[in-house]
């Protein structure tokens, strides 16, 4: 019975994969990208859709008109297994951070239970493995900014307890242990209880993700990391010079260690000209001059602040002050890295709902073009499938092995 | 497969040669043979307070306090709810994180001693972790405001693994009355009753310790699963807002409950609890403040003033200034709520390690004397299971039931 109907809804799937791209001739390589990538384990480390749980008119059952990521859509891109992020401002800190942060991995956790159907909460790779076979998606946990763990090495552990997958050292703002990539160093990288949160996200087999942290964070983390380290959305700063992307050498470095960078499609990040402009016209991506009028609209309300800058963004590129960019430019990235550090260490992370996206990428239905693009740049399928979801779970499980050497007893300085 | 019955014989050994002073008949032998064939659960410890410090061993033998895990070995304690526990005057995000800290606290001895515990959030996982030789470990949060009036912060407290909430503890919550606080919501608000649905739900299930009886009765209706008492005595016997009067026992029991007897000292006996509260406003109050606050320095050290408190009290009992109480009157207690509302409604709940022990039950190695009294009285082996942890074990359950029905309601929907 199972099995019928996993077949069914493959055969769904194809079919829905078919009709898309039915403007486009059908030849052989599209056939076969069709087919790879709707066999593949595609999977996407990060997105803000989260923060649209608690709106009164959002529906992740349903196709929705705005946003870019909900069942129909996911299924229509392939997109079977998906991080969702866990975030809050990072100028929140201590208690309520983590009651907030709570908030909302009780939100996925239901969201999840909502749509029993489709969805399934994970917390390994088999898990997912066993996700993918049974034609559900695969959703995790990863909590983006180290400020909402209060501080406080037990709320961590709780935090993995309760699925939380991997864990952003910080966001845009340095928090009490880490310095970020968008704000001035204070601790030169991490302190020394940063470190020790490094090693207790070993012990718990959570993945220490250094998207968004300061170049010193990273090289720290990487010195104290027994587990590979992931990038859960950031791109190349040899192609656009942003600090939320990495050097080669950064890469080099993380690839070296094993681990992942999973490409980020946010404009500013993927296209130096957009950039540039960017930061032109409306400040840099931290803040930036719409913020405070957005406020005004929005007050706190996440959802709308998202709706709001899509629109600011929208009309700054029909006024020709933003230049176009394409859903191409992920291609580059993922091969700009592929050619440094080879097939094995890039994979996705969208920053759907939470960033702008490029023209082409619309949403997470449009996934199915990153596979034919690499088809067509002659990537072999074993290469792509590892991109596409592979390589991370690699890293998954690297970090799974980890944790399991460490089941040590507790730290003495738990509590700070 | 030996191990457990290993173990078991080793146990049974170390109670033969620890009551060797006592000359062993019949009956004892028989009361020993059943104490340890059976699931004994006890619903309510505060042990928690003493493992935040990072310093006390659950593993090790203790001279202070009423928990570890050789003393619980020894009487043949089988399942333990560690209570997570902050004043009442602590709200809203700061009482999450720290209650959050203290699940954490709890998951973390458990994981420092696998081969003696084993987190269990069912009544088959109890049962399991019988099988396996092992302790049960599992967690009830006293006091709603620990949620912070937000029910995804309870969701998160059941998901990792609390399996009851006391809905209030000593001071109201925003929705909830204390029985020992001036009425401000004439029992549950409306709110109070969703937490109560939502407890349903998750099959956590809803403690009326400690509550105000208005809150108490709001609750039995608004519950569809069995109501528990973790920690409540008979107030017939001694007259206290904290324990339930008979009225509200058999009210409890018409819907499948139980109530786990405490033996706190001032909830066990009348005189003890008048002339604790005689001599609290002469003389105890202020004595037994300066004794401590002179072991113990501030209110911060909350291992030490468990510890000490319990000496202090101890010693005002042997200079004759508070009377003794002895363990028989526990079994007084669970014998007048058989008698109240039946044999399937009366479990234990001792407040060790949070509460003043009447003599002869000191810490959780004099366990078996309950079974053995019992005995003595005329009990049935097999009430007298039920009562040691089978009875609780059918409210867990049944909350299980009622979990699942609702779930799979909701997925109907």
């Amino acid at each position: 019975m199972r099995s019928s109907r996993v077949l069914l809804g493959f055969g769904l799937c194809l079919f829905a994969g078919a009709l898309l791209v039915g403007n486009v001739p059908a030849d052989d390589i599209s056939e076969r990208a069709r087919k790879l990538h709707f066999s593949s384990i595609v999977l996407d480390t990060h997105a803000d859709t989260p923060q649209r749980f608690f709106s009164q008119t959002f529906d992740l059952g349903k196709r929705n008109a705005d946003g870019h990521v909900d069942i129909p859509r996911m299924r229509e891109g392939g997109l079977n297994v998906q991080f969702f992020s866990v975030w809050i401002d990072g100028r929140i800190l201590g208690p309520p951070a983590v009651q907030k942060a709570l908030d909302q991995i009780d939100a996925i956790r239901e969201n999840v239970k909502k749509h029993s159907n489709d969805l399934v909460f994970c917390r390994t790779a088999d898990d997912i493995r066993r996700a993918h076979a049974q034609g559900k998606i695969a959703i995790l946990i990863g909590i983006e900014g180290g400020h909402m763990i209060g501080n406080d090495i037990r709320v961590l552990r709780m935090f993995g307890d309760l699925g939380v997958r991997y864990v952003t050292l910080s966001h845009f703002y340095n928090d009490e242990w880490a310095d970020s990539s968008t704000d001035k160093p204070v601790h030169n990288g991490l302190t020394d209880f940063g470190k020790e949160v490094v090693r207790e996200m070993n012990r718990q087999g959570i993945l220490v993700d250094i998207s968004h942290v300061s170049d010193k964070s990273f090289y720290d983390a990487l010195e104290v990391s027994k587990a590979p380290l992931m990038a859960s959305h950031s791109s190349c700063r040899a192609i656009s010079n942003h600090a939320r992307n990495m050097t080669d050498q950064m890469i080099k470095d993380l690839a070296a260690r094993g681990g992942v960078i999973q490409i980020n499609y946010e404009e500013a990040f993927l296209d130096q000209a957009y950039k540039d402009a960017y930061e032109e016209v409306a400040g840099g991506v931290v803040s930036n001059k719409f913020q405070a009028d957005i406020r005004k609209t929005c007050g706190d309300d996440s959802e709308c602040q998202m709706r709001e800058s899509a629109k600011v963004v929208r009309r700054l590129t029909e006024e020709g002050k933003l230049p176009h960019v394409s859903w191409e430019k992920i291609i580059e990235h993922i091969d700009h890295v592929v050619k440094l550090v080879g097939p094995d260490h890039v994979g996705l992370g969208s920053d759907f709902d939470g960033a702008d996206m490029p023209d082409g990428m619309e949403d997470c239905s449009k996934l199915p073009k990153i596979t034919e693009a690499l088809l067509r740049k002659g990537y072999s399928e074993d290469d792509i499938r590892k991109i596409l979801g592979g390589n991370i779970l690699r890293v998954m499980e690297q970090a799974e092995r980890v944790s399991r050497g460490m089941e040590s007893p507790l730290s003495e300085n738990a509590a700070r | 497969m030996s191990r457990p019955l290993l173990l078991s014989i080793a146990c049974l050994c170390a109670v033969f040669f620890l009551a060797g002073t006592v000359k062993p008949d019949e009956i004892a032998d028989r009361a020993r043979i059943l104490h340890f064939s059976s699931i004994v659960v006890d619903t309510h410890d505060d042990t928690t307070q003493r493992l935040l410090d990072g310093k006390f061993d659950l593993g090790t033998h203790h001279d202070s306090g009423s928990i570890d895990i050789p003393r619980m070995k020894e009487g043949g304690l089988g399942a333990i709810f560690f209570s997570i526990y902050i004043p009442s005057s602590i709200t809203g995000p700061d009482a999450v994180k720290r209650a959050l800290d203290q699940i954490d606290a709890v998951r973390e001895q458990v994981r420092r001693h696998p081969k003696d515990l084993m987190l269990a959030t069912t009544a088959a996982e109890v049962r399991e972790s019988r099988r396996q030789g092992k302790i049960a470990a599992l967690m009830g949060v006293e006091g709603g405001h620990m949620i912070a009036n937000d029910l995804g912060v309870m969701r998160m407290y059941a998901a990792l693994g609390a399996r009851y909430m006391t809905l209030t503890h000593s001071g109201n919550n925003d929705w909830a009355d204390s029985s020992t606080d001036k009425p401000a919501h004439n029992g549950l608000t409306d709110f109070g009753k969703e937490v109560v649905r939502e407890m349903n739900r998750l099959g956590m299930m809803v403690d009326i310790s400690h509550v105000a009886d208005k809150t108490f009765y709001d609750a039995l209706e608004v519950s569809t699963a069995p109501l528990i008492a973790s920690h409540s005595s008979c107030r017939a016997i001694c007259d206290v807002p904290r324990n339930m009067t008979d009225a509200m026992i058999k009210s409890l029991a018409s819907k499948g409950g139980v109530i786990q007897i405490n033996y706190n000292n001032g909830f066990l006996s009348q005189e003890y609890h008048n002339a604790e509260v005689a001599a609290a406003a002469s003389w105890l109050r202020e004595e037994s403040h300066a004794e401590l606050k002179k072991r113990c320095g501030d209110e911060s050290n909350a291992d030490c003033y468990l510890v000490e408190g319990d000496r202090i009290m101890r010693r005002y009992v042997e200079q004759g200034r508070l009377p003794r109480v002895d363990y028989a009157k526990i079994v007084e207690h669970i014998d007048h709520a058989v008698k109240v509302a039946g044999v399937d409604h009366v479990g234990l709940g001792s407040d060790f390690d949070g509460a003043f022990m009447p003599f002869g039950m000191e810490d959780a190695s004099d366990l078996p004397k309950i079974t053995e009294v019992l005995l003595r009285k005329g009990y049935s082996e097999s009430d007298i299971r039920k009562i040691l942890g089978e009875n609780i074990l059918r409210v867990m359950a049944q909350a299980e039931r009622v979990a699942k029905e609702m779930g799979s309601k909701d997925a109907a929907k």
